[in-house]
């Protein structure tokens, strides 16, 4: 049984009338990657900030390493890292002076240092610009230094909220790949972002959070299954029969006539999408238009809040 | 030592804010060094209304002691002018220092007592004859001042304000040359020379006129009268006559008595009997020493609203003595400074610690644009993510602003030491504690300032208000000693006011008053002090 590294029982919070959290619970194990979707405004930073000794919630309890967690612990900061979405790297500083600032702050220091500096320096691929003014850099090598930040004391459980924000493809690949390789090295993470595709590559369980509430969490499959998939095509003339044939297709679930075609609900597009084409082969019907439609995250979300995740 | 870690980054961060380098060094070197040169010499100076008079002396004063003057002349000289209103007296050494004052026109007279001028001035005398020979110092315009040996040097470029310095010269001379000369001339009336001299002017006026006899008659009279009643006179009678003789005199007198006073009264017997005496004969020496001072005397009852013999103005004129100033002395400095720079001007003493402090608290614009920045950043937040105290946080930024400061402050007093020429006093061990507590108090302000203000042009506007606002009010833009006493008081609220005092102290002063300085340290912590504790309260540090 893995560890259980994060326990969140009824987490609350408010910022004067409005209520930012309203009442988040959720469980994430030792060497997770778990995603953390929600709108703009859903609560996904209030709960990060939280989450990672920000700020204090107004009611409900977080269990980190297995304590309940306060600003008070210091200790267990020591434990957490974070990737916040804003920068927070000194721009006048270079790399190097913002890691070994960084560093020290967590107790690091001398050779143990200096040879941290320089693997995060490469992990992060600024070892070239390490001694150059960070306020010089693009928006993805900052993105890329905050992130170095983030990881300079080695955390085990690291939060990265937003953190390709504004960056360019290199660096957001960058980005992905350190996450990766460090999630494979068993930090914990915990990654935000109104990016589906993001949270899809990175992360096996999902939590949707949306109006300071989680809507769902679980693994991605799971959410997938919670949608139909979906098969719309369109014929050249109307064949007789065909709409009973195709409702006895395996994994035709519900068959509905459309303009000159039929839309057909499925729990596997895959398995039904070559079972209509050879059913319109065999009946020597002509299909002008095919759309497959599988079930995606994006509209897991949609179902769940009624809006699109950008919105 | 996370302090250390988070002091080391805000310092780096301070040094290279080339901004904060302009604005806490550059900026106060820069006004220091534009007033330093623009300001008059008499800056810092309380403004003395008073008439300025200055004087070198060199009067030798007078050989041995006499009744009057008690002193030298000079110093007679430059009583009354103390004594008189509205005027000040200024000492200059020597005679080369003036000259040159005055060429430079930063005199417009200066008066000049020769090494002889008190002789000179006791040679002053309304006789015409006297050993040694007299002088007569007046003329239509007044005191000859070369005869008494006073040389006034004169700037023509400021022709009115020299001529009422030498008219004031002339007034102090005229009140201290005429009671003197009349008192010495007092003296001679009705003494034995002028009482001979008189005799001798009368001894050629003949004949003496039957009228002058008639009138001695009465006395006369009264003579014989008196005589024949004396008996050592009947004696003296009767041993050169006789007893008959005696005897018919005694009888006879009273006719003897009546034909004198026909003889008398007789003009042309008398103007016979006149014609081969003369007035002259009349004054004897016994006559001479009775009548003199009688005569002396009468002249005095006549005039009596003078005393002619006192010497002295108040005197003359029976009036209460003038009393000499000694406040109203001061010695000449030389306080101009020289060279380009007026390396040296006493000016540098107020202008170095004025800006000196006033730009001590300008950190508020440093360490409040360093909290905006840090918040900006995004860092603040990061570094309460980081296992740190409030404290430790606060602290981290305090160190190096304290640094800061400090540096700021000793390299101004530095600079101001070798590029302005200023003295750091008697007592450097001590300005440098005033150094410490400004910077303290400085601190604990400019990080009350960054936990109010959000972003870099409220600090700008609130630090820039704030620091002009207390500048102006303790006196850092002024000297402190020409503020009204009331706004002198008021500004101890500010700690500008208190570093001014301990710097004036430390500085201005030859004895510093350590207690004062000792005080006005504590009161700076106190500030520091407090506003950090206001910060702490305010500081969104967690």
């Amino acid at each position: 049984m893995p560890e259980r590294i994060l326990e969140v029982t009824d987490v609350q919070k408010r910022y004067g009338e409005n209520v930012a959290l309203g009442g988040v619970s959720l469980t994430i194990d030792a060497g997770e990657s778990f995603g953390l979707l929600g709108p703009n405004g859903a609560g996904k930073t209030t709960l990060i900030s939280i989450l990672s000794g920000l700020s204090d919630s107004d009611g409900g309890e977080v269990k980190l390493f297995g304590q309940v967690f306060t600003r008070a612990k210091r200790d267990l900061r020591r434990l957490v890292g974070i990737g916040t979405q804003d920068l927070a790297i000194y721009p006048d500083l270079s790399p190097r002076e913002n890691l070994r600032f960084f560093g020290k702050l967590y107790g690091f220091g001398g050779n143990a240092l200096e040879s941290r500096v320089d693997a995060v320096l490469a992990e992060v691929g600024l070892t070239d610009r390490a001694n150059d003014r960070a306020g010089t850099f693009s928006g993805g090598m900052k993105r890329r230094l905050n992130l170095a930040v983030a990881v300079i004391h080695g955390p085990k459980l690291l939060f990265l909220d937003e953190p390709t924000t504004g960056v360019d493809p290199q660096s957001r690949n960058h980005i992905f790949r350190q996450v990766k390789a460090l999630n494979s090295s068993g930090v914990t993470v915990i990654y935000t972002s109104h990016y589906m595709e993001e949270v899809q590559e990175l992360c096996p369980r999902i939590a949707i959070l949306d109006g300071g509430k989680v809507r769902a969490c679980d693994t991605l499959p799971n959410l997938l299954k919670t949608l139909d998939g979906r098969v719309r095509f369109r014929l050249s003339a109307p064949v007789p029969g065909f709409e009973e044939r195709l409702a006895k297709l395996p994994g035709a679930r519900q068959v509905k006539p459309t303009d000159n075609g039929f839309e057909v609900t499925t729990d596997s597009v895959p398995q039904l999408l070559p079972a209509v084409m050879t059913l319109a082969a065999e009946l020597g019907a002509t299909i002008t238009a095919i759309e497959p439609r599988e079930p995606t995250l994006e509209r897991v979300f949609l179902h769940l809040t009624g809006r699109e995740l950008r919105d | 030592m996370p302090i250390l870690t988070l002091a080391a980054k805000d310092l780096r961060l301070l040094l290279r804010d080339a901004r904060s380098a302009v604005i806490l060094l550059v900026t106060p070197l820069v006004l220091i060094l534009v007033l330093g040169m623009a300001l008059g010499e008499s800056f810092g100076e309380k403004p003395d209304e008073r008439l300025r008079i200055s004087v070198v002396n060199l009067d030798r004063g007078l050989p041995g002691k006499q009744a009057f003057p008690d002193k030298p002349w000079s110093e007679v000289v430059m009583d009354d002018l103390t004594a008189t209103a509205g005027i000040r007296l200024e000492l200059i050494t020597d005679r080369a220092e003036a000259e040159r004052l005055v060429a430079r026109n930063r005199r417009a007279a200066v008066i000049v007592f020769e090494p002889e001028f008190s002789e000179r001035m006791n040679r002053c005398s309304f006789l015409s004859q006297a050993t040694p020979p007299p002088i007569n110092p007046f003329d239509r315009d007044g005191v000859r001042t070369t005869e008494v040996g006073l040389k006034l040097l004169k700037d023509d470029t400021q022709p009115v304000t020299a001529s009422t310095i030498e008219q004031v010269a002339q007034v102090t001379l005229l009140r201290v040359l005429i009671p003197w000369m009349i008192g010495r001339a007092f003296e001679r009336v009705g003494d034995d020379a002028f009482m001979e001299s008189l005799a001798v002017k009368l001894k050629d006026a003949k004949p003496l006129p039957p009228a002058v006899l008639k009138e001695l008659d009465p006395v006369v009279q009264k003579l014989l009268d008196s005589l024949m009643r004396d008996p050592e006179f009947g004696a003296m009678m009767l041993k050169a006559v006789g007893f008959r003789d005696a005897t018919t005199i005694a009888n006879r007198s009273k006719e003897f008595k009546e034909v004198m006073s026909q003889a008398f009264n007789n003009p042309k017997l008398m103007a016979r009997v006149g014609k081969d005496i003369a007035f002259g004969e009349v004054m004897t020496p016994a006559v001479r020493a009775e009548v003199g001072p009688k005569v002396r005397d009468g002249v005095q009852e006549v005039l009596s609203n003078y005393d002619f013999k006192a010497k002295t103005w108040a005197g003359l004129n029976k009036d209460r003595a003038r009393t000499a100033n000694p406040d109203g002395v001061t010695e000449y400095r030389d306080t101009s400074g020289s060279g380009f720079l007026n390396r040296g001007a006493v000016r540098y003493q107020i202008l170095v610690p004025s800006y000196t402090v006033m730009f001590a608290f300008f950190l508020v614009l440093s360490v409040g644009w360093l909290f905006v920045a840090e918040r900006k950043h995004g860092t603040l937040a990061r570094l309460r993510a980081a296992p740190l105290t409030r404290a430790q946080i606060l602290m981290g930024k305090l160190l190096p602003c304290l640094f800061v400061s400090l540096t700021q402050g000793f390299f101004l007093l530095a600079a101001g030491w070798l590029l302005f020429g200023m003295t750091w006093g008697s007592r450097p061990d001590l300005l440098a504690a005033v150094v410490v507590c400004t910077s303290a108090a400085a601190v604990g302000l400019s990080v009350f300032v960054a936990s109010i203000a959000r972003t870099e042009t409220q600090v700008a506007v609130y630090g820039t208000l704030l620091v002009l606002v207390l500048g102006g009010v303790s006196g850092s833009l002024m000297p402190r000693d020409l503020m009204p006493e009331k706004m002198k008081t008021a500004s101890l609220a500010t700690p500008h006011a208190w570093a001014l005092d301990a710097y004036a102290q430390l500085l201005a002063s030859p004895t510093p008053d350590v207690t004062m300085i000792a005080t006005a340290c504590g009161v700076l912590l106190s500030f520091g002090v407090v506003f950090t504790a206001l910060a702490w309260w305010r500081m969104d540090l967690e």
